[in-house]
C-alpha cells in the first residue's frame, strides 16, 4: 500500500495505454486525410452555373442566406470560365515526334466575348493538332479559408471550403464526388441539374465531412 | 518556377502598369482578322487590344474574387492567391487600394512578400517619390520610368533565376 503501489499502478496504466495505441486496429485508422478535418462548407454547382447543393458543416465562414449562395455560385462559375482564358503560360515547345501544341494561350488570347469552352475555329494548318485542355481555378487561398474546386468531366463543380491548413483537400473533394456519383447519380428519382434532395447523400456526406 | 506577367491597378480600377515576361505565341494563321462589319484589324493593334483585354480580364477576376472573399470570410478577410493547373495568380492590395497582381507558374509558393517588396522598394521609391510623376497615374503616366522598369527586371531575375540555377 502507499506510494509504491500507486506508482506501480500508474506505470501499469500508462504501459497499457501505450500498448493500446499500438494496437493494429487503431493504427490502421490513424493516417487518414480526414482526421482532424475542419470543413466549413460544400457547394455543388451544375453545368449551367446554378447551385444545386449547399451545406455548411463547421463555423468558419460567414453565414449567408440562400440567395447569397446562389449569387456566389453564379459568380464563381463565371470567374472559373474567365480564369481559363487568362492563361498566360507560354506554349510548350513543339517536339518533332508529338504534334505541336499551339497553345492554350492562343486559344486563350481571344478576347472575352468568345466563350473559352468553345473549341477554336477551324485552323487551317495542322490537322493532327489537339487542343490542349486548360483548366480553371483549382484552389483559392484567402486568409481565413481555402476553397478547393473540382470540376468533373461533365462540368459539375464541387467547391469545398476548408481552413487554410487543411491538407489533402483534393482527396476530400474527390471523395465527395464519389459519393455524389454513388448516391445522387444512381438515384433513379433524381433529375439531372436539379437541386439535390437526396437524404442518403446528405447523411453520407455529413458522416464523412463532420468529425465529432 | 517562372514568372509570366505582372500588373498594377490603381484605385480607379485602371491598369497603370503591365509587363509580360514571356513571349506571346506568334499570331494565328490569318495575317489579319476581320471584324463583323468587314473592316480588318492590323496585327499590332490587335496585340495591343489583346493586352488591354487581358488586363481588364485579370482585373475583373481579381475584383470579383476579392468581393467573394470579403463576403465569405468577413470584412477583414484578404484574398491571397488562386491556382489553376497552368498558372498561379498572386494578389496584394495596399492600403491606398493599389493592386499588384503577379502571374507565375503553378509550383511557386507564397509570393506575398515578393509583391510587398516590389511595392515598397520599387514602386514607392521610384514612382511615388519621383517628383516628375503625377499623383494620379491615368493611362499609366509616370509609372513606367527607367528606374522602376530596370529595378523590376533585376528584382525578378534575382527572385526567379537563382532557383533555376540551383536546380541545374
Amino acid at each position: 500500500m502507499g506510494r509504491g503501489t500507486w506508482g506501480c499502478r500508474y506505470e501499469l496504466h500508462s504501459l497499457l495505454s501505450l500498448t493500446l495505441t499500438q494496437h493494429p486496429a487503431l493504427l490502421a485508422r490513424q493516417p487518414s486525410p480526414t482526421t482532424n478535418m475542419v470543413v466549413f462548407a460544400l457547394l455543388i454547382i451544375n453545368k449551367a452555373g446554378g447551385l444545386i447543393y449547399t451545406r455548411t458543416f463547421a463555423p468558419g465562414i460567414q453565414k449567408l442566406d440562400s440567395n447569397d449562395y446562389l449569387i456566389l455560385a453564379g459568380t464563381f462559375h463565371g470567374i472559373h470560365a474567365i480564369s481559363r482564358s487568362i492563361n498566360p503560360a507560354p506554349p510548350p515547345p513543339p517536339s518533332s515526334s508529338s504534334t505541336p501544341n499551339p497553345s492554350s494561350s492562343t486559344t486563350a488570347s481571344q478576347p472575352a466575348p468568345q466563350l473559352p469552352s468553345q473549341p477554336p475555329s477551324s485552323t487551317a494548318g495542322n490537322p493532327t493538332r489537339r487542343r490542349p485542355h486548360t483548366t480553371g481555378i483549382e484552389s483559392l487561398e484567402s486568409s481565413h479559408f481555402r476553397l478547393t474546386c473540382f470540376q468533373s468531366p461533365t462540368g459539375v463543380k464541387f467547391l469545398l471550403f476548408t481552413s487554410p491548413e487543411q491538407p489533402n483537400t483534393d482527396v476530400v473533394v474527390r471523395r465527395c464526388y464519389e459519393m455524389y456519383g454513388n448516391y445522387v447519380m444512381k438515384n433513379p428519382f433524381y433529375s439531372l441539374e436539379m437541386p439535390i434532395r437526396v437524404e442518403k447523400f446528405d447523411r453520407v456526406v455529413a458522416g464523412y465531412l463532420v468529425r465529432p | 518556377m517562372s514568372v509570366y506577367s505582372f500588373y498594377i491597378f490603381d484605385r480607379h480600377t485602371e491598369c497603370i502598369y503591365s509587363k509580360r515576361f514571356t513571349q506571346q505565341p506568334s499570331p494565328p494563321r490569318t495575317t489579319s482578322s476581320t471584324l463583323r462589319n468587314g473592316t480588318t484589324v492590323p496585327p499590332s493593334l490587335r496585340q495591343a487590344n489583346k493586352d488591354s483585354d487581358d488586363a481588364k480580364l485579370v482585373f475583373g477576376t481579381v475584383f470579383s474574387l476579392r468581393r467573394m472573399c470579403r463576403q465569405l470570410g468577413g470584412v477583414d478577410d484578404q484574398f491571397l492567391s488562386y491556382r489553376t493547373a497552368e498558372y498561379k495568380l498572386h494578389y496584394l492590395e495596399t492600403p491606398t487600394q493599389l493592386r499588384l497582381v503577379l502571374l507565375t507558374s503553378p509550383q511557386v509558393g507564397n509570393m506575398r512578400t515578393v509583391l510587398h517588396q516590389i511595392w515598397a522598394t520599387l514602386f514607392v521609391e521610384y514612382v511615388v517619390k519621383s517628383p516628375l510623376a503625377p499623383t494620379e497615374h491615368t493611362g499609366g503616366k509616370g509609372v513606367g520610368n527607367e528606374l522602376f522598369e530596370g529595378g523590376l527586371e533585376r528584382f525578378m531575375e534575382a527572385v526567379f533565376r537563382p532557383q533555376q540555377q540551383q536546380q541545374q
